[in-house]
């Protein structure tokens, strides 16, 4: 039996890919009141939009990633043009249904554009150090490190900025921050383009880790899903907390159930955490 | 649904006869007999997209050269083979979708040439519902189990051939004592595994865990920190292209130094390009292989010129000549009955060894027997519609290419 220590990093890693998306996910729920299931195509595009510059364009991964946040960011944007805002006072379940639908027709212009097959960053395999009887791997350390970071810019930004205050007080109550003088259109510009990015970076991740494909993002939605849920909508630490969660509990639960119940995890944690506290860890609002 | 009418039937007629007239006149006389009846319409359902991509194209491409060749040597009984393609994008969803066109709108007596078992198995009731002749490369045993009615067959080796084909060369190699199986799910890598380690135990060597792996998971790393406690020598490691590369990564990462064993169809040109050189180094690869020998896959080979030497579309090309042969074989009713009834007739012995579709038809009209020799191998069937035999090859990865090493006999 190999040491459980291992499978809690590797769930820790997990969780770190997780948790970009997931904060994204929870935090223009919050915002905009529904679940938009596009934010795991944000993932597959971001992905494709680093491929496109770092093995088309021969861009350093750094490079090709920065340039992934933005168009990911500004995809997301024109999509909010589009789709959702001509929507906005629809109810929440049209929302997520057009959601649904624009996270096909995205998938589908990446499939038409890069085609059905896999593809690979242009970066060296290398193989992990070990530290303490733990594999740990260099794009690992690299995948949390700017996590971690990202997650306490994005903490940072909702505390202590102004476009901050306004975007948690837009999702608090929109009709009184906009009586109020808030510009609720510009912030949920900017959170729309935040998420965005977040989501397109992670995708990077999930193409660095893995490999690209045009369905990788719709492979973790349950998951996404499942911690933002667990985590309490709105909530960016509770987000991170359950991505974690998640992260660690889906690959630890190997050791009990086979490897093929993998996404049923991700279920029967929805379906605990919606019996047991449907408010989630970080959430207040039953 | 349009019906058509007894007037446009005539009136079809009248612009065949025409067209027969107009080949006279051209003076094409092997064209004439051809065109001026009714083709016969087969359908092509390969991968061109997905994770068998890489290989149906070729695949197609081998099933049309060999239709040019009948066409040319004046058709079935005088009727040209019409050909129509659907792409079952490796999903057994897709590939309902395009059973059901070719069946009902293009009215084909067989379907040729489906690759992933998930796709066989899922049109394989649709055709022996309608009648209609299914033959493909898919290696699960389910594809020709239960009741059939003798509708369907393959080329491919079923798991327990492939299974016992992958041991025998593991058991060949000593320095490999103990033997961790991974598997991607899939409907034959249950029975491959029971096969491949029932064998492997039988002599003497140690299995040290067996782990079924679901697909379009970001990583692998607890599956891999799990098969890597056990301290194995080889990872048979059975899936398919795209979850290969990330479990093979993921495996490299983690700082294993064994061997590694896996099938060519998913360790190809492909994987090579997505998990690096470096981690593609050293996998051992195996196949069914084309009979490489054979006149037939000399032929192919011409007419199919091609990057790589995968087995499948060599199957084509002979699933292709088979499904004409057992047709020529008829009494010149077109159907899927007709193919079932005379494939063991054409393909196995007693009789002449043919190798192409012009040999076979022209003995058949001489009311002679004969057995078709294909470019993958003997072609012979048994019972339920399985190969009896099939060369394997076995390749490994060296400086980012898959090498030949030896060919393993039945």
């Amino acid at each position: 039996m190999p040491p459980i220590a291992q499978y809690v990093f590797n769930g820790i890693v997990t969780g770190g890919i997780l948790a970009l998306p997931t904060v994204a996910f929870s935090l223009l729920w919050r915002l905009l009141r529904f679940p938009n299931f596009a934010v795991s195509t944000y993932l597959t595009v971001g992905a494709y939009a680093a491929l496109a510059l770092n093995a088309g364009a021969r861009a350093p991964l750094e490079a090709a990633w920065l340039g992934a946040l933005l168009a990911t960011g500004g995809v997301a944007l024109a999509v909010d043009r589009i789709a959702f805002r001509p929507m906005r006072d629809r109810r929440p379940f049209s929302l997520a249904i057009a959601s649904i639908g624009v996270a096909f027709v995205l998938e589908n212009v990446v499939r038409f554009v890069w085609g059905n097959d896999f593809r690979a960053y242009d970066v060296p395999v290398t193989r992990a150090a070990s530290v303490a009887g733990l594999r740990i791997g260099h794009e690992q350390l690299l995948i949390l490190g700017v996590t971690v970071a990202l997650m306490a810019l994005a903490q940072a930004f909702l505390l202590h900025t102004r476009l901050g205050v306004a975007m948690r007080a837009t999702a608090d109550n929109p009709l009184l921050s906009a009586v109020k003088g808030v510009p609720t259109n510009h912030v949920i510009a900017v959170a729309t383009f935040g998420g965005g990015a977040l989501a397109g970076g992670a995708g990077v991740f999930l193409g660095l880790d893995a490999s690209i494909d045009p369905l990788m993002g719709g492979g973790i939605i349950i998951s996404v899903f499942a911690a933002a849920i667990l985590g309490g909508i709105g909530s960016a630490p509770g987000a991170f907390a359950g991505a974690l969660i998640v992260g660690i509990v889906e690959e630890t639960g190997t050791l009990i159930v086979p490897p093929t119940y993998k996404t049923a995890i991700g279920f029967v944690i929805i379906l605990a955490v919606l019996l047991v506290r449907p408010s989630g860890l970080a959430g207040s609002r039953s | 649904m349009r019906t058509i009418t007894r007037r446009e039937l005539l009136t079809r007629r009248a612009v065949l006869k025409g067209s027969a007239a107009a080949g006279l006149v051209v003076g094409v006389p092997g064209m004439l007999s051809a065109q001026a009846k009714a083709p016969i319409n087969i359908g092509t359902l390969c991968p061109l997209t997905g994770a068998g991509g890489s290989y149906g194209p070729d695949m197609q491409r081998a099933v049309v050269a060999v239709v040019e060749r009948i066409n040319k040597a004046g058709g079935i009984h005088g009727r040209p083979v019409q050909l129509f393609h659907e792409d079952d994008q490796t999903s057994a969803e897709a590939g309902v979708r395009a059973a059901r066109k070719l069946i009902d709108v293009n009215k084909v007596v067989a379907i040729v040439s489906t690759w992933a078992s998930a796709v066989t198995l899922a049109v394989r009731p649709l055709c022996v519902e309608a009648q209609v002749f299914l033959i493909g490369v898919s290696g699960a045993d389910a594809v020709t189990q239960g009741e059939h009615k003798g509708y369907v067959a393959r080329t491919q080796p079923n798991t327990k051939l492939q299974g016992s084909m992958y041991a025998k060369f593991v058991v060949s190699k000593k320095e490999w004592k103990r033997v961790a199986y991974l598997a991607l799910q899939t409907p034959y890598a249950r029975s491959f595994g029971d096969a491949f380690s029932g064998i492997l135990r039988a002599a003497g060597v140690t299995i040290t865990d067996d782990l079924i792996y679901e697909d379009k998971k970001p990583s692998y790393r607890s599956e891999v920190t799990r098969i890597l406690a056990t301290n194995p020598d080889l990872i048979m490691l059975e899936g398919y292209t795209p979850d290969s590369v990330v479990m093979a990564k993921d495996i490299y990462k983690a700082g294993y130094k064994g061997a590694i064993l896996a099938p060519s169809f998913a360790v190809n040109a492909k994987f090579i390009e997505g998990a690096s050189v470096e981690v593609s180094e050293g996998i051992w690869n195996m196949d069914r292989a084309p009979l490489f020998d054979s006149p037939a896959y000399k032929d192919f080979s011409a007419a199919v010129p091609r990057n790589d030497a995968s087995p499948y579309a060599p199957q084509a090309w002979d699933q292709m000549s088979i499904v004409a042969l057992a047709l020529a074989a008829g009494k010149g009713e077109a159907s899927g009955t007709v193919i079932k009834d005379n494939l063991r007739a054409v393909a196995n012995p007693p009789g002449t060894v043919v190798y192409t579709f012009a040999e076979g038809a022209k003995l058949l009209g001489e009311g002679k027997k004969i057995n078709y020799e294909g470019a993958s191998g003997a072609c012979d069937f048994d019972a339920i519609g399985d190969i009896l035999s099939a060369p394997f090859a076995v390749q490994q990865v060296r400086k980012g290419k898959s090498e030949l090493v030896t060919i393993i006999n039945p």
